[in-house]
């Protein structure tokens, strides 16, 4: 089972018939689909760095001169693929009425007493890259840490060259800004 | 009473299945699979006539029940399980019961009732006590051994929701409960008949205990039915096959499922750690209590991490997780169990080959005395286990779906929101007092957008994969009601590249009833916060909320024979209040019952699953059957996607401006860029909030008992805001 990069591609732009849909939906899948995804992700970019694995639709792990980025598909790098990458983003918080209702209107309207939508844009092109609905005070959510050494060597058999230590390193960066205030 | 007599008892059994896959790995030790590989096309009939027995079976209690749950929206399900109670295979149907029932013939086995109860050909067994395995107290499970001579060589479960279980709340899900007692009625895994038929004490109890006695009395009828429809099938295939191969293939289909399920994760997944985190609410501090502990406000935060472990398996923790309470909101980690059952169906195992194995690669950590596994369970209600469980799967699958995004398999990523309405209890059309509990708002509401396209729009319930409103004139031939309403709602939309599914509304009437109230159906545990679930830039849907309008004009309206305009319209701007005179009221959530007359309006506003990327990447031309259609508005085309249309009128068509769109797109870019702070900047400022604790008591509450459950939760929160060692709330 194998489908074409152009399926893939119109696949993931939505263009894709629904009657093909549904046949990828419901076949057996395809074994192939990660190297064909990376490299419609790569060719979806202007820049060199080679893409690891997607983080979202506009940002990426990128290895980066040995180390390991995350990276916005403008181009603006977020740092450390281990350290939250919305560390680095610009946030915007709807935490009243007036800027809660301009996206959910009268009733629609969670109680900003309690509640917060955070959006995270790219600093480099204004991606809306996560919405994030969360009681007030909690500490932004950092979704998706993958063990890309793991998935590279143990699940696709083809180990990275510059190997890293899989670990949460937001918190260092927190401290130290602890340590600034 | 011993009266099967087989070399081992059935605990015998239950042990030695256990050792034996502590000791390989495998389920039941089972290293191959002697049956598939010997002969593959008979170990698939052998499947297939197991599955097709499961769902003639559900057809056949569809046929008997009486119950609009039952016929119009096939809230149930049945599974057959070995002799230790491991489910084999399971129909269609709410699957989050199969993993459950299973567990109820364990507890069964474990508590001796083979020595002490008598397990016989014939008998009838029967349990809605979730703090021994189960969801709801509402879902009843119908147990049947299955003898081949004297040997017990399986069982089958059948489980239906019942529509009364004589809670004294309405109905069934009671949410204002804060005593186990006022649940309903308990089953405990108690054997109800023998010889294939209910025994007629049991009969009598039900008929002096529920309200709507009738419904319930039937359902057991259609569920033993059912049961002894798929026994006679499976005799007859041990008859066909040989015991011994019913025997080892039936275990071997268990194993067969774990490799597969451990190869699709490799397959579809990628390792690592995935986190959200929701939160339930329920609000009774202000409201008339039966036991005073119970007369606070609640908020429990409910994290959920999954980390996708190198060898494949699934590690799933709730770690964080707030305190229990007396309110129906508790959970247990049986409970937590079928969340994750029907999960897994729905996002992974979707082939007809759901069992055990399914779950046997996945380990839980639902930690003891959180509101999702309280150790004082006997104490408590636990008529909304639902309300947390499904929250907390809700937000499950946005893991798990990441998961997916970044293997590239973008089509399987799919999320759920759950149904909001009312239920009440009161007297029917028929003078016969009972329960309502309307589930075909579980088909009002529109799934969170797919990885390669927008949600489904009405229809998308997590718990069945099945989920229709069925026929409403059927609905009002139960219910003392008549539905005046019903239309898809553009502003129920979560937006996206791909939006969520929209949403349906509802208005209803109470309608020849002596006396009615009612109170809130909690779907699920959002009440003012909203869900976390939208991914990718997508937003997550606005709120839902029930509405009343009371002391209306509509008698005189109709009796003048003047229009009903019963529209909902604009969530800012509601309509039908301009046509219908009458006192309106905006709930959160109605808790305590509140009576309801004939003319009075029931109004449930419908949130939607979550959008999927940033709105202003959305396909200009993607907007213009949504408009035609009614799935959005030019407001919302403008405003949330910065995609300017027209409609021309000639042709009646909508057009989108491609110059301005693109104008509009790049000035909302800019002013994103020109509102948004850096997040250091924003740090400084939250944190120095949480130093001075300026936050909502309700939600210092709940951090605090978050850090009272979990040290972990504690040191990451303090680390996050670079809090000192000492930092409580």
């Amino acid at each position: 089972m194998s489908y074409s990069k152009e399926d893939l591609r119109d696949l993931y732009n939505g263009t894709l018939p629904w009657g093909q849909v549904k046949e990828i939906m419901s076949n057996p899948k395809d074994d192939d689909r990660f190297d064909k995804y990376i490299e419609i992700l790569q060719e979806s970019v202007l820049w060199e760095e080679r893409i690891l694995m997607p983080l979202g639709e506009h940002i990426f792990v990128v290895e980066k001169d040995g180390e390991r980025i995350t990276k916005c598909d403008c181009g603006h790098e977020f740092g450390d693929w281990r350290q939250n990458w919305k560390l680095n983003a610009l946030i915007y918080v709807r935490d009243d009425r007036v800027k809660l209702e301009e996206i959910y209107p009268g009733i629609r309207c969670p109680d900003p007493d309690i509640c917060e939508v955070r959006e995270y844009y790219c600093p480099g092109c204004g991606a809306l890259l996560k919405v994030e609905s969360v009681p007030v005070g909690h500490p932004p959510l950092f979704e998706i840490l993958p063990d890309i050494d793991v998935f590279y060597r143990e699940w696709l058999g083809t180990p990275l060259k510059h190997e890293k230590e899989f670990k949460d390193r937001t918190y260092e960066v927190t401290r130290e800004w602890g340590k600034e205030t | 009473m011993v009266l099967r007599k087989s070399p081992q008892t059935l605990k015998e059994m239950v042990d030695a299945s256990q050792r034996a896959y502590d000791e390989t790995g495998c389920y039941a030790g089972i290293m191959d699979l002697e049956a598939k590989e010997s002969d593959p096309l008979k170990y698939e009939l052998f499947h297939s006539r197991i599955l097709s027995s499961l769902i003639s079976g559900r057809e056949t209690t569809r046929m008997i029940s009486a119950s609009p749950f039952v016929r119009e929206v096939a809230e149930l399900c049945i599974g057959i399980y070995t002799p230790e109670g491991d489910n084999i295979a399971q129909s269609t149907g709410i699957q989050v019961h199969i993993a459950t029932m299973g567990e109820v013939i364990k507890w069964m086995i474990n508590n001796e009732y083979e020595t002490k109860v008598g397990i016989a050909d014939g008998d009838l067994f029967c349990s809605n006590d979730n703090s021994i395995a189960g969801l709801h107290p509402a879902d009843v499970y119908d147990i049947l051994p299955i003898f081949w001579k004297d040997e017990l060589v399986a069982w089958v479960c059948t489980v239906i929701m019942e529509i009364d279980i004589g809670s004294v709340n309405p109905p069934c899900m009671a949410v204002p409960n804060v005593e186990r007692a006022t649940d309903g009625i308990r089953i405990c895994a108690e054997k109800i008949g023998s010889r294939d038929e209910i025994r007629r004490d049991f009969e009598i109890r039900i008929e002096r205990t529920i309200g709507m006695y009738q419904t319930f009395l039937l359902d057991r009828k259609g569920a033993v039915a059912a049961n002894i429809r798929v026994r006679e099938e499976t005799k007859n295939l041990i008859g066909e096959f040989g015991l011994d191969y019913f025997r080892q293939t039936t275990r071997e289909l268990i194993e067969d499922e774990r490799r597969t399920q451990l190869a699709r994760i490799k397959q579809r997944m990628v390792p690592g750690r995935y986190r959200n985190v929701t939160a339930v609410e329920l609000y009774l501090k202000d409201q008339p209590v039966s036991w005073l502990p119970g007369k606070v406000d609640t908020v429990r935060l409910m994290p959920v991490e999954m980390t996708v472990e190198p060898s494949g398996t699934l590690s799933i923790d709730f770690d964080g997780t707030g305190e229990w309470g007396w309110h129906s909101m508790n959970a247990t980690e049986s409970g937590v169990r079928g969340g994750l059952s029907i999960g897994l169906v729905q996002s992974m195992c979707y082939d007809g080959r759901a069992n055990l194995g399914s779950l046997l690669p996945c380990q839980l950590n639902v930690p003891i005395d959180t509101v999702l596994n309280p150790s004082r369970v006997l104490e408590l209600p636990t008529a909304n286990i639902w309300t947390s469980t499904i929250q907390v799967f809700n937000h499950w699958l946005t893991l798990i779906g990441s998961a997916f995004y970044l293997r590239g398999y973008r089509e399987e990523v799919f999320g759920f929101r759950t149904s909001f309405g009312f239920q009440a209890s009161g007297y029917n059309q028929h003078g016969m007092k009972g329960a309502f509990l309307p589930v075909a708002i579980a088909g009002y509401i529109g799934g969170c957008a797919r990885g390669v396209a927008d949600g489904v729009d009405m229809g998308a319930a997590y718990y069945t994969p099945e989920p229709d409103i069925g026929n409403f004139e059927v609905w009002e031939m139960f219910f003392p009601n008549l539905d005046l309403y019903r239309r898809i709602d553009p502003f129920s939309v979560g937006h996206g590249r791909f939006r969520s599914g929209a949403s349906m509304n509802g208005i209803w009437t109470p309608h020849l009833s002596q006396f009615l109230m009612v109170s809130s159906a909690m779907g699920g545990g959002a009440v003012r916060l909203l869900d976390n679930t939208a991914l990718f830039g997508g937003y997550p849907s606005g709120r839902g909320c029930t509405m009343s309008l009371s002391q209306t004009n509509i008698k005189e309206t109709v009796e003048a024979g003047n229009p009903l305009v019963l529209d909902i319209g604009h969530p800012a701007h509601l309509e039908f209040p301009k046509h219908v005179e009458g006192q309106l009221t905006v709930h959160d959530k109605i808790v305590i019952p509140a009576e309801v007359h004939e003319g009075d309006l029931l109004i449930t506003i419908t949130p939607s699953g979550s959008g999927l990327g940033d709105p202003l990447d959305r396909r200009p031309e993607s907007v213009l059957p949504d408009l035609e259609n009614g799935f959005t508005t030019e407001e919302i085309t403008r405003s949330i996607y910065g995609i300017e249309v027209e409609f021309n009128e000639p042709t009646e068509k909508w057009e989108i401006d491609e110059m301005t769109t693109t104008i509009n797109r790049e000035d909302k870019r800019k002013q994103r860029l020109a509102r948004g702070v850096p997040m250091r900047q924003w740090w400084g400022n939250a944190r120095q909030r949480i130093m001075e604790k300026e936050i909502d008591p309700l939600l210092k509450d709940m951090y605090q008992s978050s850090m009272k459950m979990s040290a972990n939760y504690t040191q990451e929160y303090r680390d996050f805001w670079a809090l000192p060692d000492e930092f409580v709330f």
